[in-house]
């Protein structure tokens, strides 16, 4: 009898034990699942069975103050990166203790994978649904990332964020890409222009930039020696290769379709057109002004190029102004409007990277709270200031001389003059885009080591576009 | 007490091995990970009739085959050169070892900068000793591109064969080489007839464990070329992180890795049936 009223007793302690639990839990504003509170009594409870009632209280102190402390925990954003390096780690950091620091309550935790793998683990991460609030999402991830579904679609609050007044013109359509949704808040823009060495340039009696393609073509083959290791054009072929050879290429048009790189505006695909066949010539001309050697160049072997002046004229993003400032310094390097082609026009497109909030998220309001707090003018500037990219904030470009300088030279006039330099889009939202780059890059090899001939590159890069519903 | 062992292996080995192979049946790419659909042998018929899969093989052939190659005579040279005991072997070995203690792809980064064609330091000192006068592009030309891998990795694994060399060479029993001594033997009749029959299982093992390695190696030419240029150091390891990370096409990219399980599963039978004159038995 004495067993059964024990154990009757055990179970009203058990359940009250429970109601104790959700109390405290309703008053702290969160919900624990049941069989966390389950665990939780059953610990308490069946510590009873082993010690005396006086001690048990005790346990129960102990526990409360336990259970109190867990519930006390403070908010933690997990954030993930793309493009990491220590330069950027180094100033999100410190954009991240700002935030801390206004926001008492609320941990960032940064998760910074290298840039090679960094891709393929969002992708897992996001849709195995690990814990992941914030993600970077860059103009080339955005289609994979948002036909998941994992992404939130942030045009609630971008209808109630007065950010959206100031932000530079087209950056919000550009992140509308799929579905005409905006799944991230784009922070900072990328736009290739032309990078050039005055002081070697300068030996050779060529002080301007070049204004054309076929200047930069001219300029390029009067400095290349190779027997004094002197080349002309930075040129390169590996690692997504593709947009360097798109600005040739499209320089040849006049008719290049505003949504898409690929299509005339006829609706047809470039690359069955003739002056595709100039490009990728005159494209060929380019590389012989190049060291042989980069063809195997990424990003980092043209940097160290443009760097030691072997290749004085480069294409490239505005990341690589924080880079260029810190190995050349600021006066060593001018920038120019990309070189306008036969066609009397060049062809940029607009680059973008952002934030996202995932959709499975528990901290949704949080998120965005830093989000708008990574865009705000003041941040954005440090941000992009630090780390070499355009601001998407207006405002920036007031408060802070820096982006109207000199260096900023070749983007002003290209934003500025909107008849020569027509902003158009990569078929980003295509399925075929992923594979694309890989096909690109192997192919334009064989054309430059002489395997292939430029008219069967074209055919082969047609065809794939075809393939995947492109064009005509 | 075999459950354990066996939700371990099962949890580690096979499960994974499983999940490949079912993957390799499905359309899984970055946009359908949520909704895999199953496609039969779509994948392999794509991977089969791209008409660089024969160059691929064969690059990886090339691969295979002077690497382990190499490894394996300069391993063995170098396992005979520190049998005997000298004054300093210790250190000897220790500098001698460390490549095998270097990450793959460190050892690709490494050796990316040291072979560029522009500024690389192995250009420089030749040009310095005036044996060239252009630098020669080691990694972006196609006819030097496969030899620098493979040289790349013969330094990386040498280490490897004269470590397992060297603990067989170890275990001859001293007498034979007295008693060959007594008969008159020479140095090389010594090396041909007690060394090598000696040893031989010790290289049999040795020279498959380092084909399966070396297959399944591509840290080198990752970190180097990619696999370029165009295509000329791309081996099969290789092009299956290339589809994982340019096409993000994980149902390709696993049809290739159990493509390479078998052609591995078959090599390393028919290998050891050789290798073991019919005294190896499933």
């Amino acid at each position: 009898m004495s067993q059964a009223i024990y154990s009757l007793r055990l179970k009203v302690t058990y359940y009250r034990m429970i109601c104790l639990v959700r109390f405290i839990a309703a008053r702290n504003g969160k919900r624990y699942r049941l069989i966390e509170e389950h665990i939780v009594c059953f610990i308490i409870v069946n510590c009873e069975e082993v010690v005396e009632l006086r001690k048990f209280s005790f346990v129960v102190l102990i526990v409360l103050l336990f259970v109190g402390l867990v519930f006390a925990e403070t908010v933690t954003l997990r954030v993930i990166q793309v493009f990491t390096s220590p330069l950027r780690t180094k100033v999100l950091e410190e954009i991240i203790s700002k935030f801390e620091a206004q926001n008492p309550g609320v941990k960032v935790e940064l998760i910074s994978p290298p840039y090679e793998t960094a891709y393929q683990k969002i992708y897992l991460m996001v849709s195995a649904e690990e814990p992941l609030d914030i993600v970077e999402v860059g103009d080339w991830s955005l289609s994979a990332l948002a036909s998941m579904g994992k992404l939130l679609s942030l045009e609630p609050y971008l209808a109630q964020s007065q950010l959206t007044g100031h932000l530079v013109p087209g950056v919000l359509d550009a992140a509308r890409t799929y579905k005409n949704t905006a799944y991230l808040l784009p922070n900072a823009i990328y736009v290739k222009t032309l990078f050039f060495r005055p002081e070697i340039t300068s030996k050779y009696n060529l002080n301007n930039a070049p204004a054309t393609m076929e200047q930069l073509l001219e300029f390029c083959r009067a400095i290349t020696k190779p027997e004094q290791n002197q080349y002309g054009f930075d040129f390169r072929g590996k690692g997504y290769p593709t947009a360097f050879i798109d600005i040739v290429m499209t320089s040849f048009f006049d008719d290049i379709d505003p949504n898409c790189m690929y299509l005339k505006k006829d609706g047809k695909l470039i690359f069955e057109d003739k002056r595709a066949l100039d490009g990728i010539n005159f494209y060929l001309e380019l590389f012989k002004t190049a060291p042989k050697d980069s063809i195997n160049w990424g990003f980092d072997e043209q940097v160290n190029s443009f760097v030691s002046g072997i290749t004085p004229y480069l294409f490239q993003d505005p990341d690589t102004v924080g880079l260029l400032n810190e190995l050349l310094g600021s006066d060593r390097y001018r920038t120019a409007p990309l070189p306008l082609g036969k066609g009397g026009k060049a062809y940029p497109t607009i680059g973008f990277a952002g934030w996202g909030i995932t959709s499975y998220s528990k901290y949704k309001d949080i998120a965005w709270k830093f989000l708008e707090f990574f865009n705000s003018p003041e941040i954005n500037a440090l941000w992009c200031k630090d780390y070499g990219a355009l601001p998407v904030d207006m405002r920036v470009y007031d408060i802070d001389p820096y982006f109207k300088s000199d260096i900023f030279h070749g983007w002003t006039v290209m934003f500025g003059d909107t008849q020569h330099y027509q902003f158009t889009k990569y078929p980003l939202d295509n399925e075929a885009w992923s594979e694309w780059n890989e096909l690109h890059e192997s192919t334009m090899q064989q054309v430059l080591l002489g395997k292939m001939k430029p008219e069967t590159a074209l055919k082969t890069w047609a065809d794939f576009w075809k393939k995947a519903g492109l064009g005509k | 007490m075999l459950l354990p062992t066996f939700a371990l292996i099962f949890f580690i080995n096979l499960y994974p091995l499983v999940r490949g192979g079912v993957i390799s049946f499905q359309r899984l790419t970055v946009f359908t990970l949520n909704r895999p659909r199953f496609i039969g042998f779509e994948n392999y018929r794509t991977l089969i009739t791209d008409p660089n899969f024969w160059n691929i093989i064969l690059n990886t052939v090339v691969w295979i085959f002077f690497s382990v190659l190499f490894q394996l005579v300069f391993g063995f040279i170098l396992a005979l050169l520190l049998v005997k005991p000298f004054k300093g072997r210790g250190l000897y070995m220790g500098v001698v070892f460390y490549p095998w203690a270097l990450s793959g792809f460190a050892i690709g980064l490494l050796w990316s900068w040291i072979l560029n064609g522009q500024f690389g330091i192995l250009n420089d000192i030749l040009i310095k000793l005036h044996l060239i006068k252009q630098p020669i592009s080691f990694l972006s030309d196609p006819r030097f591109a496969m030899f620098s891998v493979i040289m790349i990795n013969v330094w990386y694994g040498i280490p490897f064969f004269a470590i397992m060399l060297l603990a067989a060479l170890q275990s001859v029993p001293k007498e034979l080489y007295e008693a060959a001594q007594i008969d008159g033997a020479t140095m090389w009749h010594r090396l041909v007839r007690i060394t090598i029959p000696c040893i031989k299982p010790a290289i049999t093992s040795t020279v498959l464990l380092r084909i399966i390695w070396v297959m399944n190696f591509p840290d080198i030419i990752y970190g180097t070329t990619r696999g370029g240029p165009a295509g000329a150091t791309n081996i099969l390891s290789v092009q299956m992180i290339n589809i994982v990370y340019y096409q993000n096409n994980f149902g390709k990219a696993s049809a290739l890795g159990i493509i390479i399980t078998g052609v591995l599963l078959a090599f390393s039978v028919a290998y050891l049936i050789v290798a073991e004159k019919g005294a190896f038995e499933l």
